[in-house]
């Protein structure tokens, strides 16, 4: 079972540099492992192990989404000095390979139907794209259905892409030219 | 690994030996063997696919070939002297296939011998990957083949009762491990006691069985520790409908992580499609037939995935 002195970091597998959207679905992830009903654990704990286990997730989020309680938190660990700022929302994001996993580069040509694929593997939902890139959830529909006849001009679009794709783990660029080229000479 | 058949076994380095085992049957796990065998065949990878289905060998229908003449039970049963002998051509380039059809292998009349003579012929075969299809079940010798594999492979769908078989392959699969690396009778028989489901010992877990070997005997755990670490089991989540299917995959890995301390891997998952249905009723391969269907993209990036060595992986 976990270790006693597991940090609040380590209960929701995040690293200390964790983003609030990093929290955010970390949480889900392990909130929805513990779930009365959740496949994968319902087999493997009893009742008291998945309550405990839950009580420890929610303890962890409660301290890690509030900036002033997760710098508190952070003191305590050591992990900065009293003196600095607590993490707000705005905090830039952890430098490479500290906190996202890494960046992928579909096989060309990259597809609406591979893009969905790829969202749905790593869990995340358009809500959330559109959230976190501005980016309307009707379009990201479109581009995951190829909707050619209503999907936008070339250029807004590749920046749409680029967008969905920083969102999901793709590396943005290619992503982004792949799809659009294949898209256009289709259209 | 069994420390015994590691040293019976020479281990090329490019050749692999890849299985896939569920611990149940009916989920799909002959079709995902068939069209992972076809996908690597079609990345240039010279495949040979092994039936070991107990009691239900059904590889070659899944790949539309009629059940060859010259099964896996020859070799077991030295009607043929030569592995090579019972493989036999399937219609797609790269790919070939040997049956098991109405074999033994599996069953306990397969003896220690016999199981080291065909794991090492195996090896032996002149090809890229051999992928074994394990069928159901936990037996010892399922299991051996499973543990030997340099690629584990563990389907399950996302229902209670597969995910419940999947567990305990997983745990049965590991206890034989840690068994064969057991340096004296007294952590066997702790490890034995783990096994035993009547077992008034609290070992619940590899988690449970690792402390109560520690107070046994403190200087064997670093060598179950490190068996531990080695065992690497890949989940394929076969017939998902919807998202939170395809993310029971992420939970098995961060459960088995957290509560039973094996480090497994999302290999990938496959959507439930009516084609998959249509095809097998037409002694088809589903995703030669319908190449672009969701299932047969699926298990096209599984199977580049396995050989490029990634996994999915949650974005933080």
């Amino acid at each position: 079972m976990s270790a006693p002195a597991e940090t609040h970091y380590g209960v929701l597998g995040i690293g200390p540099r964790a983003t609030p959207e990093q929290i955010e679905r970390a949480y889900r992830h392990a909130a929805g492992l513990y779930d009365a009903d959740a496949l994968a654990t319902y087999s493997l704990l009893d009742t008291e192990e998945r309550e405990q286990a839950r009580e420890r997730v929610e303890a962890a989020y409660g301290v890690l989404r509030d900036p002033s309680r997760r710098h508190h938190y952070d003191v305590a660990l050591g992990l900065v000095s009293e003196a600095s700022s607590p993490p707000l929302a705005a905090a830039p994001p952890p430098p490479p390979g500290t906190g996202r996993a890494p960046v992928v580069v579909l096989p060309d040509p990259v597809t609406g139907p591979d893009l969905k694929r790829f969202r749905e593997s790593r869990g995340i939902s358009l809500r959330e794209i559109a959230t976190a890139s501005k980016v309307g959830i009707r379009y990201l529909e479109y581009i995951e259905a190829e909707r050619k006849d209503v999907l936008p001009a070339p250029v807004y679009l590749r920046g749409f892409v680029q967008e969905y794709a920083r969102v999901v783990g793709l590396d943005p660029r290619p992503t982004a030219e792949s799809y659009v080229a294949r898209v256009v000479s289709a259209r | 690994m069994s420390g015994a058949l590691a040293l019976a076994l020479p281990r090329p380095v490019r050749r692999q030996i890849w299985s896939i085992g569920g611990g149940k049957g009916g989920i799909g796990k002959s079709l995902l063997a068939a069209s992972l065998g076809w996908q690597l065949a079609r990345l240039g990878k010279r495949v040979v696919l092994v039936d070991a289905d107990l009691g239900g060998a059904n590889l070659h229908t899944c790949l539309g070939v009629p059940g060859p003449s010259r099964t896996l039970g020859d070799f077991i049963l030295r009607r043929v002297e030569r592995i090579e002998d019972v493989v036999v051509d399937t219609p797609f380039p790269r790919l070939r296939l040997i049956s098991g059809a109405s074999d033994v292998l599996g069953a306990a009349n397969i003896n220690y011998q016999q199981k080291v003579r065909v794991l090492s012929k195996l090896r032996g075969l002149d090809v890229d990957i051999v992928l074994i299809d394990l069928g159901a079940g936990t037996s010892h010798n399922i299991i051996d083949f499973f543990l030997i594999s340099d690629v584990s492979l563990l389907a399950v769908v996302p229902e209670p009762t597969s995910i419940e078989n999947g567990y305990r392959f997983i745990k049965s699969a590991l206890y034989r491990r840690l068994r064969n690396a057991a340096p004296n009778p007294a952590v066997r028989e702790v490890i034995d006691a783990a096994l035993d489901q009547k077992s008034t010992q609290g070992i619940r877990t590899p988690l449970d069985l690792l402390a109560a070997v520690e107070r046994e005997d403190p200087a064997a755990v670093a060598r179950l520790r490190r068996e531990l670490g080695e065992f690497h089991p890949r989940f394929i989540v076969n017939q998902v409908r919807s998202p939170a299917d395809i993310a029971v995959g992420h939970q098995l890995v961060t459960a088995c992580a957290r509560h039973l301390g094996v480090r497994a891997s999302y290999a990938g998952y496959v959507h439930y499609d009516d084609a998959v249905w249509r095809a097998v009723r037409q002694r088809r391969l589903f995703a030669e037939k319908d190449p672009d269907s969701a299932p047969a993209l699926e298990t096209r990036q599984i199977a580049r995935s396995l050989v490029e060595g990634e996994t999915l992986a949650l974005t933080w």
